[in-house]
C-alpha cells in the first residue's frame, strides 16, 4: 500500500536525494508501523523528534493504512 | 546592588523635566525586574480606569536584571503600559541591541508620564539626560528616524522609536528598536505617540555589577555551549528562524487561514521557510549576545516589492500570509518591511485586514466604503490597506482601530477573532486546546507570548503534549503563564530560556535560571521562590486587568461555535468550559476569576495592590 512520509525543515535532509519538496510517497507492506517506516529514514524516535500520523499524536507502534501521512520534525530549538 | 542598578529615570514630558529615583531593593527582589518591576510602578501610579491615550497613562521601558550581563540572550526589555487596544494591560517584549544599551545608561527603568506639547525624543548617555525636539523626525518612518537620530547623537547610540502608525495613534502601532526589532503588541506605539514621544536614544558604559562574576561567566559559557551543540546538530531555529513553523502548523491543521475560517492553507509551500531561504535570505542576524541567532536579513532584490530588512517571522507569515490568503512571498516580505517601517504589529495588522477581507467577501462592508475590492489573496490590496492604516486615510481609519472595533462597527462582531479585543496569533486553538485557555485568560489579550504552551502541544519542547486534549491543560497554562512572567522579568529571550535554563520536565522548572539570577544579583532565590515571585507578578497584573473592567475570560464566537472545517482538528471547537473552572481553582481565584483574599495574602499583595 502507498503512504506519504513528510519530513519537515531540517529533517528534509533525511529524504532520498532528489526528492522534491518535503514529502515522498512510498510503498509499504500492510501492517507496517510508524516506527518501522521512520527507521528506514533514520528519523530519531526519541524526544528530540515530533512525529504525527495524519496530523494527530499517536503511538509509534500504530500500523499505518493506505493513504496515511506520517510527518516528523526536529524538536531541537523549536518554537 | 548587583544585576539591578537600583535606579530609574522618570521623564515628565508635560514639563520636560527628568528625575532620578532609587528602586527599593525589596521591590526588585519581589517583582524580579523587567515586566514585574514595571508592573509594580504601573499598578501604584496608574488608575486602571484611565484613558490609555491620555497624559495620565504612563509608559514604562524596563530592562531585567540579566539584561546586559554575560547571560546568553540577556538582551531584552519590556514596554509596559495601559493598552489602548485592549483597554487592559500591555507588556511587549523586544531584543536586538537597544535594551542592552538602555541598561548601560545606568538605569533599569525609564518611566514616561504626561504629554509633551511638541514632538520630542529622549537622549540618555549615562548622566547626560536631555529631552530634545523631534520636530525634524516627526512623520519619518522608523528607519529614517533611527538613521537621523544616530547621525545627530552618536553612532554608538541605539534607538527605539515609533513610525507614522504610532504618531497617528493606530491601535496596532509598535515601538521599533534597532530598525527591525519590535515591542509590537497591544498598541504600545500609540501610547508613545499620544505622549508626543518619537524616540528614545540610549548609550553608556555602565554595565551592571555582578554578585559572582566568575560563576556567572562559567554558567553563561556553559549555556552557550549547549546552544552551540544543538546548532551544530542542525537547529531549525538557526537555519530558518521561526519561518519553518508554517509547515508544522499546517500539518497539524492549526495554521490560521482566511481569518481562521480554515486550519490549513493550500499554498503553504509558497510562503514557508524553504521558499524564504531559497529566494530572499541574505544572512543570519542575532540579537546582542545570542548564540542561537534566529534573526534573518532578507532582500527582495528587484520588482515592485523590492526592499531589504529582517524577517518575516512565523507570526507575520500566518497573519499577513495565510490569514489574508496571501501566497505571493515577495509581496508578503514587502508587507513585513512596511509594517516595520511604519511601526506596526504584524499580527494586529494582518488579522485586522483578514477580518476586513472576510467582511468584504460576505458583503458586510461595501466596496464603496473601502474604496477598492478587498478579496482574500489580493496581496496588492493588502499592501494598500497597510499604508492606509498607518496614515488613517479613508477606510484606514476604521482598520486602525483593530479587528474587534472594525467588526463591531459594521455589525458583525462574530467575525473578529480576538480576546480582550486583541487579535489571535498563529495557532488555531481549536486544534491546540491549551492555547485556547491561554488566549482566554491572558492578561494582555490573545498572545502566544503570555505562556506559550504551543511549545509542548506543537513543538514537543521539552515534552510532547496532545494538542487536542484538554486534560492537564489548566495546570500547564498556569505554569507557563508564570514561567513566561519570570522570563519577561529576567531580561532573557524566551526562545533560548525555555530550552536551556529550565528543566526538561513537563512543568518546566527554572533551575539554571534561578542560578543565573543568584550569580547576578545575590538575591539567593530558590527556584520555588522565584516562581512565587513570577506568580506575584501575574496576579498583580490580573488585578489591574480586572479593575480596568476587562473581567471576561471569553473566546470569540468562531472558536466556541464554528468547528474547524478541515485538517486533523476538523470538527473541533475550543472546550473552554472543560478547562476554565479548574484553571481558576489552581490559580486560587474565585469562580468569577478574581484572586481570592487568601491568594493575595500568600503572594504579599492586597486587593488595593
Ligand atoms: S533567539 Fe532570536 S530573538 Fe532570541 S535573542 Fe536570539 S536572535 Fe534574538
Amino acid at each position: 500500500m502507498k503512504i506519504n512520509v513528510k519530513l519537515i525543515a531540517t529533517y528534509q535532509n533525511l529524504l532520498p536525494v532528489g526528492t522534491s519538496g518535503n514529502t515522498i510517497e512510498i510503498e509499504v507492506p500492510s501492517g507496517s508501523t510508524i516506527s518501522q517506516i521512520l527507521s528506514c529514514f533514520g528519523v530519531p524516535q526519541d524526544d528530540t523528534s515530533v512525529i504525527v500520523l495524519n496530523g494527530l499524536t499517536v503511538d509509534l507502534n500504530t500500523p499505518v493504512s493506505e493513504g496515511d501521512t506520517i510527518a516528523a520534525f526536529s524538536a531541537i530549538a523549536g518554537g | 546592588m548587583n544585576g539591578w542598578h537600583g535606579k530609574l529615570l522618570r521623564v515628565d514630558l508635560t514639563n520636560q523635566t527628568t528625575s532620578v529615583e532609587d528602586i527599593d531593593p525589596k521591590v526588585c527582589r519581589d517583582f524580579i525586574g523587567g515586566r514585574g518591576v514595571a508592573m509594580y510602578y504601573i499598578s501604584k501610579e496608574v488608575d486602571p480606569l484611565v484613558d490609555p491615550l491620555a497624559p495620565e497613562n504612563k509608559l514604562v521601558f524596563a530592562t531585567g536584571p540579566l539584561t546586559a550581563t554575560p547571560a546568553p540572550t540577556g538582551n531584552r526589555y519590556m514596554v509596559v503600559t495601559k493598552s489602548p487596544l485592549t483597554g487592559a494591560l500591555a507588556h511587549s517584549n523586544s531584543g536586538g541591541e537597544f535594551p542592552t544599551w538602555m541598561k548601560r545608561t545606568g538605569f533599569d527603568l525609564f518611566i514616561f508620564e504626561g504629554r509633551a506639547k511638541e514632538p520630542v525624543y529622549l537622549f540618555v548617555n549615562e548622566d547626560q539626560v536631555e529631552v530634545r525636539s523631534a520636530a525634524h523626525v516627526w512623520g519619518k518612518d522608523t528607519h529614517e528616524t533611527t538613521d537621523m537620530l544616530k547621525a545627530e547623537t552618536s553612532d554608538e547610540a541605539r534607538v527605539a522609536c515609533i513610525g507614522p502608525a504610532g504618531e497617528n495613534l493606530a491601535l496596532m502601532a509598535s515601538i521599533m528598536n534597532d530598525k527591525h526589532r519590535a515591542a509590537a503588541r497591544s498598541g504600545v506605539g500609540a501610547v508613545m505617540g499620544s505622549k508626543n514621544l518619537k524616540a528614545v536614544v540610549a548609550m553608556g558604559n555602565k554595565n551592571p555589577d555582578l554578585h559572582d562574576p566568575t560563576a556567572m561567566r562559567d554558567l553563561s559559557v556553559d549555556t552557550s555551549k549547549n546552544v552551540g551543540a544543538d546548532v551544530k546538530k542542525g537547529s531549525n531555529m538557526r537555519i530558518y528562524g521561526t519561518s519553518y513553523v508554517p509547515q508544522v502548523t499546517n500539518t497539524l491543521g492549526i495554521f490560521p487561514t482566511y481569518n481562521f475560517q480554515q486550519g490549513t492553507f493550500e499554498h503553504t509551500k509558497n510562503i514557508d521557510g524553504d521558499a524564504l531561504k531559497n529566494q530572499y535570505l541574505i544572512r543570519h542576524t542575532p540579537c546582542y549576545r545570542c548564540p542561537l541567532s534566529c534573526g534573518r536579513l532578507t532582500e527582495v532584490p528587484d520588482g515592485k516589492y523590492k526592499g531589504k530588512g529582517e524577517g518575516p517571522e512565523y507570526e507575520t507569515i500566518s497573519s499577513l500570509g495565510s490569514g489574508c490568503g496571501v501566497s505571493d512571498l515577495a509581496a508578503l516580505v514587502k508587507a513585513n518591511y512596511l509594517c516595520n517601517e511604519y511601526g506596526m504589529d504584524t499580527i494586529g495588522t494582518g488579522m485586522t485586514i483578514a477580518a476586513a477581507m472576510e467582511m468584504y467577501e460576505k458583503g458586510y462592508i461595501p466596496e464603496g466604503v473601502i474604496g477598492q475590492p478587498l478579496k482574500f489573496g489580493d496581496h496588492d490590496a493588502m499592501i494598500a490597506m497597510i499604508k492606509k492604516m498607518a496614515t488613517r486615510e479613508g477606510f484606514g481609519d476604521d482598520l486602525a482601530q483593530g479587528s474587534y472595533r472594525l467588526c463591531e462597527k459594521y455589525g458583525h462582531p462574530e467575525i473578529a477573532v480576538t480576546t480582550r479585543k486583541q487579535e489571535f496569533p498563529g495557532y488555531d486553538p481549536r486544534g491546540s486546546q491549551g492555547m485556547g485557555l491561554l488566549y482566554a485568560t491572558s492578561n494582555k489579550g490573545a498572545s502566544h507570548m503570555e505562556g506559550d504552551v504551543a511549545y509542548e502541544e506543537v513543538f514537543g519542547v521539552p515534552v510532547k503534549e496532545n494538542p487536542l486534549s484538554t486534560d492537564g491543560k489548566a495546570e500547564l497554562v498556569k505554569h507557563f503563564e508564570d514561567s513566561f512572567a519570570l522570563i519577561d522579568s529576567s531580561g532573557l529571550c524566551v526562545f533560548v530560556a525555555i530550552r536551556y535554563v529550565f528543566s526538561k520536565d513537563r512543568l518546566i522548572f527554572p533551575l539554571r535560571l534561578s542560578e543565573m539570577m543568584n550569580f547576578t544579583t545575590g538575591a539567593g532565590y530558590t527556584p520555588e521562590e522565584i516562581m512565587k515571585a513570577a506568580e506575584r507578578v501575574y496576579n498583580l497584573e490580573r488585578m489591574f486587568v480586572l479593575k480596568a473592567g476587562s473581567t471576561e475570560d471569553a473566546l470569540p464566537h468562531r472558536m466556541l461555535h464554528e468547528p474547524l472545517p478541515d485538517g486533523p482538528a476538523r470538527g473541533k471547537v475550543v472546550e473552554l468550559d472543560k478547562m476554565l473552572p479548574e484553571f481558576y481553582q489552581l490559580r486560587g481565584w474565585d469562580e468569577k476569576g478574581w484572586p481570592t483574599k487568601e491568594k493575595l495574602e500568600e503572594l504579599g499583595l492586597t486587593p488595593n495592590s
